[in-house]
């Protein structure tokens, strides 16, 4: 495939427009503009080598789930030869997929709305009220970036343990929010400080108390904020292994998506059931390429426009 | 309705030695027009805030009616309040921007429905209710934010430059507006600006800010006819008052070859507190003759000459003192001077205004 085909004329490209002045000057030399050409069109090639190398697999993987064992071993590069969909029905109710499914939307969404629930109620307070400590806490909220969860694995387990939470869906639920909050905190801040002060104030001026303030008036003003770190914390959350793996290891009746499917590959030994497995990992990805699509479009650029001139 | 009282009010921003608004003493009257005038960073718009709870007020109280709001929440003021950007609601129409308040309040549906169409209809937005903000032009915006403090029917109205982000031709349109709304609902109204033309035709009475000091409040035509200080004086009317300092005898002010007289009482006023044989005098552009040569007014050199259609403003210099003064002149636009001229100028007896040289302040 030919990336550079399907670029579009950049502006540099197009002839001189007649009467430009600059325009004849500016030619047969070497130049900004040629400059500015110059990485535009490397800028498309390296977005388009980074687009197949993302897409490739993908498709991949949605192909291979229509084939059977042998077609994906024998054939791995070919279109299926019929669309075996009894390998989903298969992985949905053999595999328990459907089950592992159910759990994972209940804990992604109850993390999710807890994450930002607490996330833009701690952003907006540190980004938009001056108390003592303020920024110690905005600090302790950042620092968590900078530290890898995995590190305290050992430690977190008998946290959770001890709390009684090991194998529950609630000791996953909050081990996610507390995983979660730190960027979302830490992106959320930076939004809520860049909305119109003035607009909260007409809320105070309206009659509103800080918790109204807050819920009707700033975070719908939020909402692409709000949207593309829920989206961030969803695709995070969803495709999380490691976290149930040693949270939820023994109630098999309660592990999420990722579990499940690692299990199909692990447990059937020689025999794994491999268009099983792909069929899986389509139903586990399918969801959330729906989810982005559908929040892209409310993300639109300029919600608050015209709160103020 | 309702009066407003600040009493020797004063804000201090953190982290600043100067006050921003300084005691500042001022009473409003039931239903009055108050417009707060200066430049930037006079105080005039943290005053506003200081009455709308916005801001904190450090020492001195502010009263709403004889009921001290000082250190009460914005909410529990009743008040509303304009602001320069509007800061509408966008996530919502023009209906529930405007209704907004009232549900906070638990007004009945019937009754916000009643208000809302009503203030709608006075500002001509029926046809706007279920648009959002940003589906609106700069001046249906700035109706919005007006139908939003109208709904309310608060006891006072505080606007915070409403009128600074429409051109020009909007700006008139809306001034008259706003003043027969105000005249209308009769409501106290605070109003912000830094154009002393909308202060001069819009307030019942005008408070002249400078550096977070009350300097004068009048009306309008008092503010212009006499000017309690320099400031007032220069900064009241367009093109500004001619202030120059200049000599001071027995009979008056030495203008060159031209002599301003003075009562005894204002040369004996000039003299004292240090005034250092010297007097400050002004006379406005529109206070002052082109005559001939022999009759004895100031000659100036015409720099340029600014033709408004209904008259002329004439810059010119003059010698004074060993200096070059500038000075303007608004003349009929039949005697218009050219670039290069030199004109005869002379103030028209008794109505130039003497300040002290020294304290500034009116004599």
């Amino acid at each position: 495939m030919n990336p550079q085909s399907t670029l579009p004329p950049t502006p540099a490209a197009l002839p001189p427009k007649t009467g430009d002045p600059g325009a004849s000057t500016g030619r047969g030399r070497k130049g900004p503009r040629s400059e500015v050409r110059l990485f535009a069109g490397l800028g498309h090639v390296a977005l388009a080598v980074w687009a197949v190398i993302v897409i490739v697999p993908i498709l991949w993987t949605f192909l291979a789930a229509f084939k059977n064992t042998s077609e994906i071993f024998s054939s791995p590069w070919t279109l299926p030869a019929e669309l075996r969909w009894e390998n989903f029905g298969r992985a949905w109710t053999k595999a328990n997929v459907g089950r592992y499914f159910l759990n994972s939307v209940i804990v992604v969404s109850c993390s999710t709305f807890l994450t930002m629930l607490l996330g833009s109620m701690a952003a907006y307070v540190l980004a938009r009220y001056r108390f003592w400590g303020n920024r110690a806490i905005y600090y302790l909220f950042v620092s968590g970036l900078a530290f890898p969860v995995f590190l305290a694995l050992v430690p977190l387990f008998f946290v959770v343990k001890n709390l009684g939470l090991l194998d529950t869906h609630t000791g996953l639920v909050l081990v996610y929010t507390a995983y979660s909050l730190p960027f979302t905190v830490f992106f959320l801040a930076a939004f809520f400080k860049t909305l119109p002060s003035s607009v909260a104030e007409a809320g105070l001026i309206d009659g509103c108390g800080h918790t109204r303030l807050f819920f009707q008036v700033m975070m719908p003003m939020a909402k692409p904020g709000l949207i593309s770190v829920a989206i961030f914390n969803i695709i995070g959350q969803w495709a999380q292994y490691q976290l149930p793996l040693v949270l939820l290891s023994n109630a098999k009746d309660k592990w999420v998506l990722t579990q499940g499917i690692a299990d199909i590959s692990v447990n059937a030994g020689y025999e794994a059931d491999w268009s099983g497995l792909f069929a899986a990992l389509t139903i586990a990805i399918l969801p959330m390429i729906i989810v982005y699509a559908v929040f892209q479009r409310q993300i639109q650029a300029g919600l608050t426009s015209g709160a103020v001139k | 309705m309702a009066t407003v009282t600040y009493s020797k009010a004063s804000r201090v921003y953190p982290g600043q030695e100067r006050p921003a608004v300084n005691e500042l003493d001022l009473e409003i009257g039931d239903g009055e027009f108050l417009v707060l005038v200066g430049p930037s960073g006079c105080g005039k718009s943290t005053s506003l805030r200081m009455l709308a709870g916005l801001e904190d007020v450090d020492a001195g109280s502010i009263y709403i009616d004889q009921r001290d709001v000082t250190h009460l929440p914005p909410k529990a003021r009743d008040i509303a309040m304009v602001f320069q950007n509007y800061a509408l609601y966008p996530h919502m129409t023009v209906y529930e921007n405007m209704a907004f308040a009232l549900k906070l309040r638990k007004t009945s549906k019937s009754e916000i429905d009643r208000r809302v169409k009503e203030a709608a209809g006075l500002l001509q937005l029926e046809e706007y209710l279920s648009r959002k903000p940003k589906a609106l032009s700069g001046g249906q915006r700035q109706r919005v934010a007006m139908g939003r403090a109208i709904v309310r029917e608060p006891q006072v109205f505080l606007m915070d430059e409403p009128l600074s982000n429409l051109d020009a031709k909007l700006r008139v349109q809306t001034r008259t507006q706003i003043a027969s709304l105000q005249a209308k609902l009769g409501v106290t109204t605070v109003y912000v600006t830094h154009d002393q033309v909308e202060a001069m035709t819009m307030g019942h009475r005008v408070a002249v800010l400078l550096d977070g000091v009350l300097q004068q409040v009048d009306t309008p035509r008092a503010l212009y006819d006499t000017p309690a200080n320099v400031f007032v004086a220069g900064f009241m009317g367009s093109p500004a008052m001619n202030i120059k300092t200049v000599p001071l005898n027995e009979q008056g002010a030495e203008f060159a070859e031209l002599q301003i007289p003075l009562t005894r009482e204002q040369v004996a006023a000039a003299r004292a507190e240090g005034g250092d044989g010297k007097v400050t005098v002004g006379f406005r552009p529109e206070d002052c003759d082109l005559v001939s040569p022999t009759e004895g007014g100031m000659p100036v050199v015409v720099e340029l000459v600014e033709d408004l259609g209904s008259d002329a403003n004439v810059y010119g210099h003059a010698a004074l003192g060993g200096n070059s003064e500038r000075f303007v002149v608004r003349t009929d636009r039949r005697s218009m001077p050219n670039m290069g001229d030199t004109v005869f100028v002379k103030p028209r007896t008794g109505r130039s205004h003497v300040f002290h040289a020294t304290t500034g302040s009116r004599i």
